[in-house]
């Protein structure tokens, strides 16, 4: 048995935690929450912490129960003494119900998708009213989203979902986009550039008589090459 | 010019001569003494050290007098790589140590190696000498400077020292109450901890009824007064009348019920016993022994994280306990100085170890036996990269290939005192010189 805490139950002094990601818990939780406390004097639901330093600690995961604790005025709280690492980190808090998990847009599979948006569409006041999960997810889908560098062409996926939504979309999703390839054909990845930047492309790519072309024609030349 | 521009300044691979004369004395001038209060090429009774340092006391300057140094460093050239466990860096820190217990150097308190890439500091107490820092790189000099001029400005009094070798039958609690008599004796202030709530043996052995949750108190409630937890052992000599006595601290009775691991741990960090000490180890004590249990569980843990220095009994006639001792050192030591250096400091190191209890006379073949189970354990070591020879045989040298091994005479006088409560060495006077003669080997000059 090391010398080690990492792992294991312990009691520790709340004043040598310092608070981690913020919870989002309504007061009226939080102050429940300490009520109780108030009478039990323990949380048996642990705070799980990082050792930051000697005698220092840090909020991992279950915030929630942090700042309840706080409110109750406890002097030692029951803690799990976690790793520091961020996979640690990221895992407490999705598993502690502290932050929504994000799915990986570029790669994300149909039901990923079309679970992420649907639990979306059923948060409290969300702004994705009238979005439909089944196209919306199928649209997503099938477009050239491995090379976005943002969310932005969601918008033209005539899928109900404008520019003013995306920040919706941006609390379950994030982007490891890949490089674009050199030779670009797929027309609905040429159609997010503009005008001007595709008729760059038709230059490096040594075509002719591009200069005059509007952008929907551009894109037939461009995706017709080879 | 600043202290990190005159690196900066040193040719690559600067030579000794060049790091002793450009970069050492502003060093030590960084450190808090001017010109007329260092010297170099100082004798210590052991050869000459490059430079020896003292704050004037009045009209003693130490340029002048060259008496009671006070800081000595050692320093190498950047040819030489002072890396911690380097070959270069293991001869640099024997050369120190052989300078610190020069015959002039009993005032030395402190002892600095160099090469102007990498310093480390070390701290004498008596005879005892342990590395206060890890060995720094002196990247960021001023950091350094500022390390080593926090710990010379408040140098603790006490030493602390765990008493441990995980078997057990090997004397520990003996060498502990015998060791805080005879230091007592000798004028020292001592503080013994009984840190074995399972056995509770030291209190036993001075009779002393076990505390009611003050311990659990002192480890727990950082808030705790530790003064509260100690208590006094006296003992009246019969002739005379006059008495003489040291402070301990006591395992609680409730303890040994509550000796769950796991809930144990829940409660007592790892470094609640050198916290709880902290205050009383700077100014109240000259010595902070501790008994130490005999495994390497949660209290065993905390008191070798509590320790400047290990001191570890071994017997003749116990194999195990050798095997064990080496084990401390290439196993358990490194754990706890991993741990120790998040506070900047060393952690502890181990002192030779000594053969507790050893009859007068043993046969030949028996010390042929024991000979050869240390050379066991020494070639274990050196497959883990530990040299453990002076651990074991503190007076080989390349020229004199010499098997003493420091020793407790078996005496009956000692074993017996257990049934009378008492330390051997307050009443038996033999007893008491077998212990000066190993207090002045280990910790005492004189």
């Amino acid at each position: 048995m090391g010398l080690s805490d990492i792992g294991n139950l312990v009691r520790l002094p709340l004043d040598e935690i310092e608070p981690g990601p913020q919870t989002e818990a309504h007061d009226y939780l939080i102050q429940e929450a300490s009520n109780l406390l108030q009478a039990s004097q323990r949380n048996w639901i642990p705070i799980v912490v990082k050792e930051t330093g000697v005698d220092e600690y840090e909020v991992v995961a279950n915030s929630f129960v942090y700042e309840a604790v706080l409110e109750a005025g406890l002097e030692k709280v029951w803690c799990i003494i976690a790793d520091d690492s961020p996979d640690t980190a990221l895992v407490s808090s999705v598993l502690a119900n502290d932050v929504v998990p994000k799915v990986n847009l570029s790669t994300a599979t149909h039901k990923q998708i079309a679970n992420a948006i649907d639990y979306l569409i059923k948060q409290p006041g969300t702004l994705l009213k009238g979005v439909s999960v089944t196209t919306a997810a199928a649209r997503i889908e099938d477009a050239p989203r491995k090379y976005w560098q943002t969310l932005e062409p969601v918008t033209k996926l005539k899928c109900r979902i404008s520019k003013s939504k995306l920040k919706e979309l941006r609390k379950v999703f994030y982007l490891e986009p890949e490089p674009l390839p050199d030779v670009i054909t797929d027309t609905t990845l040429l159609d997010t550039f503009t005008a001007t930047e595709l008729k760059k492309m038709a230059k490096k790519r040594g075509l002719k008589g591009y200069s005059s072309l509007k952008k929907s024609d551009l894109i037939k030349r461009l995706s017709q090459v080879e | 010019m600043s202290l990190q521009s005159t690196i900066a300044e040193l040719p690559e691979g600067a030579r000794e001569p060049v790091v002793e004369q450009r970069f050492v004395p502003e060093f030590i001038r960084a450190l808090g003494f001017n010109n007329s209060e260092m010297a170099p090429q100082v004798e210590t009774g052991a050869g000459p050290v490059d430079h020896a340092a003292r704050s004037s006391v009045g009209d003693d300057h130490f340029l002048d007098t060259l008496r009671d140094p006070y800081l000595y460093v050692e320093t190498k050239g950047q040819d030489k790589d002072l890396a911690e466990g380097q070959k270069e860096y293991l001869k640099v820190v024997a050369q120190l140590k052989r300078y610190l217990l020069g015959e002039k150097s009993k005032t030395v308190q402190w002892g600095i190696i160099t090469n102007s890439l990498h310093a480390q500091l070390f701290r004498k107490h008596g005879r005892v000498i342990y590395p206060v820092t890890p060995c720094m790189e002196c990247s960021d000099i001023d950091a350094v400077v500022k390390t080593f001029r926090e710990r010379m400005e408040a140098p603790p009094r006490a030493l602390t020292v765990a008493i441990y070798n995980n078997k057990g039958g090997v004397g520990k609690t003996t060498t502990t109450i015998n060791l805080a008599a005879a230091l007592t004796l000798l004028g020292k202030k001592v503080l013994a901890i009984d840190f074995d709530p399972n056995q509770q043996d030291l209190g036993d052995a001075l009779n002393l009824p076990p505390s009611q949750g003050l311990m659990w108190q002192t480890l727990t409630d950082k808030n705790a007064d530790i003064e509260k937890a100690l208590a006094q052992y006296k003992y009246k000599a019969p002739r005379g009348n006059r008495e003489f006595g040291f402070d301990v601290m006591l395992s609680d009775e409730d303890m040994i019920s509550q000796i769950d691991e796991v809930k144990l741990r829940q409660d007592v960090r790892p470094n609640a016993l050198l916290k709880a000490l902290s205050g009383i180890k700077q100014t109240e004590y000259d010595y902070i022994l501790i008994d130490v249990p005999p495994n390497w569980r949660i209290f065993s843990q905390r008191a070798v994280y509590a320790a400047d220095v290990v001191l570890m009994p071994v017997r003749h006639d116990n194999l195990h306990s050798l095997q064990n001792a080496g084990m401390v050192i290439t196993d358990l030591l490194p754990e706890v100085q991993a741990e120790r250096r998040k506070l900047g400091d060393f952690g502890p190191i181990a002192l030779p170890v000594f053969l507790n209890s050893l009859p007068s006379k043993i046969s030949h073949s028996h010390a042929e036996v024991m000979h050869k189970a240390i050379d066991k354990v020494i070639r274990a070591g050196r497959q883990k990269k530990f040299d453990l020879r002076p651990y074991f045989y503190p007076k080989w040298t390349s020229n004199r290939r010499s098997l003493a091994m420091q020793r407790i005479r078996y005496m009956a006088h000692i074993a017996k005192a257990d049934f009378y409560h008492v330390p051997a060495t307050f009443y038996s006077k033999v007893a008491f010189e077998q212990y000066r003669g190993f207090i002045k080997e280990y910790f005492l000059w004189g």
